[in-house]
């Protein structure tokens, strides 16, 4: 389900099947240096791989907006404001938190976080419409889709 | 217990799949794109609200996955959104193409997506099922048949249009 209103309204009425949530990570900077191309690229990928994920597992999984951090802010500040989603988030039944995140700054945080992290290396940048980086990103797609599933 | 193991491990295996990303990367780039090598002077020309998917004579009587991309407009944004659809060839030559939305809450089904049902449609996310021409399997969550596609044949190229739920096609 998406975080919008036609998807939240059908969610309200059906939370018993949607077990999964899924936040998308991502920082942010204002920084017009070099690491500036490299995060923002992340976030352009990020959104791919949660609405993907999101639309395969439509009915099973609520996707929330993405939560933005500034890069060079302390991680495990950004934790503890990052678990208080999930506790309030937990008013709902779900049952699996999933982060997903390109940012590797949260391995290492990733014991103190209430829910299971889900960053892998992906392509750094590049062409995003271009055939070859959608396929590589569909069989990325698919190997965390399989890693969801044996959760469930 | 030795289930609860096996669940982990699995886990664990999928994380080094995923986190191990040279060689999966270059097995990626390697991989072929799209099942379905349509001919690119075919693809331009979709006839009105049609697309050309594959070519008839590749399709076998096996349900196989064809996608596509089609431009779409709301009042805000214009996107290329990809569909998807489970094709195949009936005895007497006719075909078949089901949308793969699952009618419980929307999840992608896959044709033998468990391997203890080798010859249904399995939506991952509620266990649903469905029978190969698409109607559900009773007793699983969801409680219509798999949406079919339009369809139309023209020189050996198969074209779809849009998805219609069944009590309407
Ligand atoms: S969404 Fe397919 S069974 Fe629930």
């Amino acid at each position: 389900m998406q975080w919008t209103k036609t998807d939240i309204n059908q969610y309200k009425e059906v939370t018993e099947y949607v077990d999964t949530l899924l936040v998308p990570l991502l920082p942010i900077s204002f920084q017009m240096d070099s690491k500036i191309e490299k995060i923002v690229f992340q976030g352009e990928l990020v959104k791919i791989f949660a609405n993907e994920l999101e639309k395969r597992f439509k009915g099973r999984i609520l996707l929330t907006p993405v939560f933005t951090y500034l890069s060079d802010e302390e991680i495990s500040q950004e934790a503890k404001r990052l678990n208080k989603w999930v506790d309030y988030a937990k008013e709902n039944p779900f049952t699996h938190i999933f982060f997903l995140t390109f940012d590797s700054k949260w391995k290492k945080c990733e014991q103190e976080l209430n829910g299971n992290l889900l960053w892998f290396p992906s392509i750094q940048s590049g062409d995003l419409q271009s055939d070859q980086i959608r396929a590589l990103i569909k069989d990325q797609v698919n190997e965390v889709m399989d890693l969801i599933r044996s959760y469930w | 217990m030795s289930e609860k193991r096996n669940q982990v491990s699995r886990r664990q295996f999928l994380n080094y799949t995923l986190t191990g990303v040279g060689g999966f990367m270059a097995a990626g780039m390697l991989a072929p794109m799209v099942r379905f090598a349509i001919d690119p002077v075919l693809q331009p020309q979709g006839k009105g609200e049609f697309t050309a998917v594959a070519q008839v004579d590749e399709i076998t009587s096996e349900p196989q996955r064809v996608d596509w991309t089609i431009d779409q407009v709301d009042a805000w944004y214009e996107s290329e959104v990809t569909k998807s659809a489970w094709v195949y060839k009936q005895e007497d030559g006719s075909i078949v193409a089901l949308s793969p939305v699952c009618k419980h809450l929307g999840c992608v089904v896959a044709w033998a997506g468990n391997d203890d049902y080798p010859d249904q449609f399995f939506c991952p996310c509620h266990d649903g099922r469905y029978y190969k021409d698409g109607e559900n399997v009773p007793g699983t969550p969801p409680n219509a048949a798999l949406d079919r596609f339009q369809q139309r044949i023209e020189d050996g190229t198969l074209y779809l249009g849009k998805a219609i739920p069944r009590e309407e096609a």
